[in-house]
This record gives structure tokens, C-alpha cells and sequence, in this order.
């Protein structure tokens, strides 16, 4: 005879293969509808959240790489390693002292670890042989970047891209949470509070399909490139 | 170089200091974490309160202490627990390659994929909101580490394969050394630097999700300090306003933090 677990969760994933999440036992309404209400709040601050982080961590990396000046290096890394240092629940409240928007706080929290690793990556990348041959041969930085440079680093960008959506997610509990902002990141936040086992399951299955499907992403670009 | 030495050693002095403050809390300050001068919410420092009070009339420089011997103290036993797992499974898997290797860098794929605050707090939600402060805290340092150990897991392995094909396991092997030898004797002490990187990497990723998940009050229940449930006086805005040195045990957590960060050996040196 199977275990109450076992066909619990067989009966769920039976479920959610169709789009069908059960009933949420704190809301009493089906949570699939509770997910269509509330994801795209999050999949826009989340989206809007990690391109302000790319745009503002590939133009500092870009910066520190290729005009090398002490004041951009050290405000750089002061910078993002006094955020790395705040915990995302942290960036929320000063996100509520300021009034700023949700995606602000994200990309607050996603901007130091992709800046740690942009920097490192293109600094890795400007070292390759053809890169060097290219800056001996006088070529311009903006076409060094888009012919010769981010080619050989685009895969390693596609992973990392799906990394930061990763985190994007993770920090939309807790930013969502205190900023009170009606996202899947509040409702995973307020069904753990209310113990709805059913609902937490869905929206950690959900973002985990999120993450492993930008996962793959990354592995097919990487895939591609070989 | 020389001057990144001792931006390390002023890095370990201070959390030397503050370890040590959290461990002799109770000799540094006479009052407990949970004494309530009710006559007293809200203090401004004074002599008899280093740093005030809080709403509820508790001193909170001894709040401070008391919450760092707990995450400073269980933030290293969770690291501790998750590396354990990472390095006997991240050895096992690179020594033994096959099917093994598959399930468990599979188990580890899996471990990444999951967003670890939203695991957190589905495990979370099985224990009841009210346990016993006790409880809370063993339960949520136990569950960082058991799941923290997917990431290092993959650095482990990789280590790993490289000491799979060198002379001294190749030896062994031809030798006639048990699988289990070769790894407890010669695989895992060859892996210390690279267990020692991951525990101290993961210490201070313990840290700030142990506040996170305090701030948002599934974490380590009241009235046991933690820096992250100290953290939750700083959500009034106002308040802070009004008593500014409300905001030091961020600052201690920020100092820790960058502490632990800077002390982190580099890739060269863990070659």
C-alpha cells in the first residue's frame, strides 16, 4: 500500500502536468488561478529587475576592464562588495524607506554577484591571445568587444543570465514580502506563514521549472558554441 | 600584496573580536538577552544600556551579543554539516564515476536548481510558526546546512577528477587499496584546501539567509536573538529615525560579512 506522501505527491504531479495545482487550504480557491493572478507582477519586476543589473554591471565591468582607473576600480568594488554583504530582506526595507520600485531592490541584490563575475570574465577574456592581437593592431574597444570579445563569452553570459534569473527569484520573496508588492514571491511568503503546504509545493515547483528551463538555456548555448 | 596581508589580518582580528564577544556574552554584559525594563522601551545609550533599548524595554547591546554566539556559532556548524556532505558525496562521486557519479551529480543539479530560500520555507512550513525558540533555531541552521551542500558538491567533484588519475591514487589502486581507503586516506586529505574554502564560503551565505529568513519570521523565533530577528526593529523607519543606534547590529553583520569575504583564501592559493 503506498505511503499517504507518496500518493500525495503522485496525485499532485498527475495534477500539475495539467496545468492543475489543487485547492490552496489557506485561500480555499484553486491555486493554479492564484498563480496566473499574481506571476506576471513578479516576472516583470524580475525581468525589469535583472536588466537594470546587466545594463549596470556589464557597463561598470566594461569600464573597469578597458579604462582602468583607480576611482571606477575602488568605488566599483566597495560598491558591490558592501551589497553583497546585505541580506536581500535588508535591500527590501531600504527599498520601503525610499519608495522605490520592486525591481530597484532586485536589481540591487543581482547587480554584485554579476558584477563580481562579469569583471572576472571579460577580465580572463581581454588576456586571450586574439583579443591581445586585436588591442596591438589598434583596433576600437567597441569593436573589439562585439567582434572579437563577447563571441568567445557568450555562453558563459547565457549561463550566466540564467543565474541572475535565478536569483531574481529567490530575492522576489523576501523584496515581495516587505514591499508588499502582490507577487508569487508574497504568496510563497504568506502560504509558509499559513502553513498551505499545497500551495508552497506549487510555487517552488514552479520556480524551479523557471530556473531549470534557464538552466538549459545556458547548456544549449554553451552546446551551440561547441 | 603585502598590503592585502594585513587587510586579512585585521579582517581575522575583528572576528576573532567578535566571536569572542558572542562566546563570553555573558561575562561582557550582566543583563539577559530576554529581561525586560518595561519602565524603559525605546532608551536612548546610556551607562547601564550600552546601546539603548528596544520596544519591549530589552537591553539590546546585550541582545547583540547574545545573537552573535548564535549565528556566528551556528552559521559555522550548518557550513560545517553541508560541507561534510558535499565533500564525502562530491570524493565518492569523482572517485567512483559511473552510474554513482551520475545519481549524484544528478541529486546536486537537482540541489542547485531549487531556489534555496523557497525550499527553506517549504520546509519551514511543515514545523508549526510557534515552536519552541530552541527548536526554531536548530531547525533552521540544520536545514541551511542540508541544503547547502549542492554547489560545493560540484567543486568537490571536479577537485576530484583531477586527483582521480594522479600518480599517488593510480599507485594505490595497482596496489590493491580498497575503494574506501583510497578515499578516507588519500582523496579527502588532498581535498583540504578546496573543504576549506567551500566551509568558509558558506558561512557567510549562512549568515544573511539565516536574516532573511528571521526578517521575514520564519527563522529564529523571539525572544532567542539572532542577527536577523535583531534586524526586524529597523522595519520601522521612523523608529530608526529616532534612535539611530538602532541600525548597529546591521553594521556589526555588514562587518562580519565583508570579514569572512576578505579573509577568503584566492583560487591560487587554494591550488
Amino acid at each position: 500500500m503506498p505511503s499517504p506522501i507518496f500518493s500525495y505527491y503522485t496525485h499532485f504531479l498527475a495534477g500539475a502536468v495539467h496545468g492543475d495545482f489543487g485547492n490552496s487550504q489557506w485561500l480555499q480557491r484553486p491555486i493554479s488561478e492564484l498563480i496566473r493572478e499574481r506571476f506576471a507582477v513578479t516576472l516583470r519586476s524580475v525581468l525589469l529587475g535583472t536588466l537594470l543589473a546587466w545594463v549596470a554591471a556589464l557597463a561598470v565591468a566594461v569600464a573597469a576592464t578597458y579604462r582602468p582607473n583607480p576611482a571606477v576600480e575602488i568605488s566599483s568594488t566597495l560598491l558591490s562588495g558592501l551589497l553583497i554583504t546585505l541580506p536581500a530582506a535588508v535591500v527590501a526595507m531600504f527599498a520601503v524607506y525610499a519608495r522605490a520600485p520592486v525591481f530597484l531592490a532586485l536589481s540591487v541584490v543581482i547587480f554584485p554577484k554579476l558584477f563580481r563575475y562579469l569583471r572576472n570574465l571579460l577580465a580572463h577574456a581581454n588576456a586571450q591571445p586574439h583579443v591581445l592581437a586585436a588591442h596591438a593592431q589598434g583596433i576600437g574597444t567597441a569593436r573589439i568587444l562585439s567582434h572579437h570579445l563577447f563571441p568567445c563569452v557568450y555562453p558563459s553570459l547565457v549561463a550566466l543570465l540564467a543565474i541572475s534569473l535565478s536569483l531574481g527569484f529567490g530575492a522576489a520573496i523576501p523584496i515581495e514580502a516587505l514591499c508588499d508588492s502582490p507577487g508569487v514571491g508574497q504568496l510563497a511568503w504568506q502560504a509558509a506563514l499559513n502553513r498551505d503546504m499545497p500551495l508552497v509545493t506549487a510555487l517552488t515547483l514552479l520556480v524551479t521549472l523557471i530556473t531549470v528551463s534557464a538552466n538549459s538555456l545556458g547548456h544549449f548555448a554553451r552546446w551551440g558554441k561547441t | 600584496m603585502k598590503s592585502f596581508r594585513n587587510v586579512r589580518w585585521i579582517c581575522a582580528a575583528l572576528l576573532c573580536a567578535i566571536f569572542l564577544a558572542g562566546i563570553f556574552a555573558g561575562g561582557i554584559t550582566h543583563y539577559s538577552y530576554a529581561t525586560q525594563f518595561r519602565e524603559r522601551p525605546n532608551a536612548a545609550p546610556s551607562v547601564s544600556h550600552l546601546l539603548g533599548t528596544d520596544g519591549l524595554g530589552r537591553d539590546l547591546f546585550a541582545r547583540v551579543l547574545y545573537g552573535t554566539r548564535v549565528s556566528l556559532l551556528l552559521a559555522p556548524a550548518a557550513a560545517l554539516l553541508s560541507t561534510f556532505i558535499a565533500g564525502f558525496f562530491g570524493a565518492l562521486a569523482g572517485l567512483a564515476g559511473g552510474w554513482c557519479e551520475k545519481c549524484i551529480l544528478a541529486a546536486a543539479d537537482l540541489g542547485m536548481a531549487l531556489p534555496l530560500l523557497f525550499v527553506l520555507m517549504a520546509l519551514r512550513a511543515v514545523l508549526p510558526l510557534d515552536v519552541d525558540p530552541m527548536l526554531s533555531l536548530v531547525a533552521t541552521f540544520t536545514l541551511l546546512g542540508l541544503l547547502g551542500w549542492a554547489s560545493s558538491l560540484r567543486v568537490v567533484w571536479a577537485a576530484t577528477q583531477s586527483l582521480r588519475n594522479s600518480d599517488f591514487v593510480l599507485l594505490a589502486r595497482a596496489t590493491g587499496c580498497p575503494p574506501s581507503r583510497i578515499l578516507l586516506r588519500h582523496v579527502l586529505p588532498n581535498l583540504r584546501p578546496v573543504l576549506f574554502a567551500q566551509f568558509w564560503i558558506s558561512i557567510p551565505v549562512y549568515v544573511l539567509a539565516e536574516a532573511t529568513l528571521s526578517m521575514l519570521g520564519l527563522g529564529v523565533t523571539e525572544p532567542l536573538p539572532s542577527w536577523g530577528n535583531l534586524l526586524r526593529g529597523l522595519e520601522d523607519f521612523s523608529l530608526v529615525a529616532a534612535n539611530p543606534w538602532r541600525i548597529f547590529p546591521l553594521l556589526l553583520l555588514i562587518l562580519a560579512v565583508t570579514s569572512f569575504q576578505l579573509i577568503l583564501p584566492s583560487q591560487e592559493e587554494i591550488a
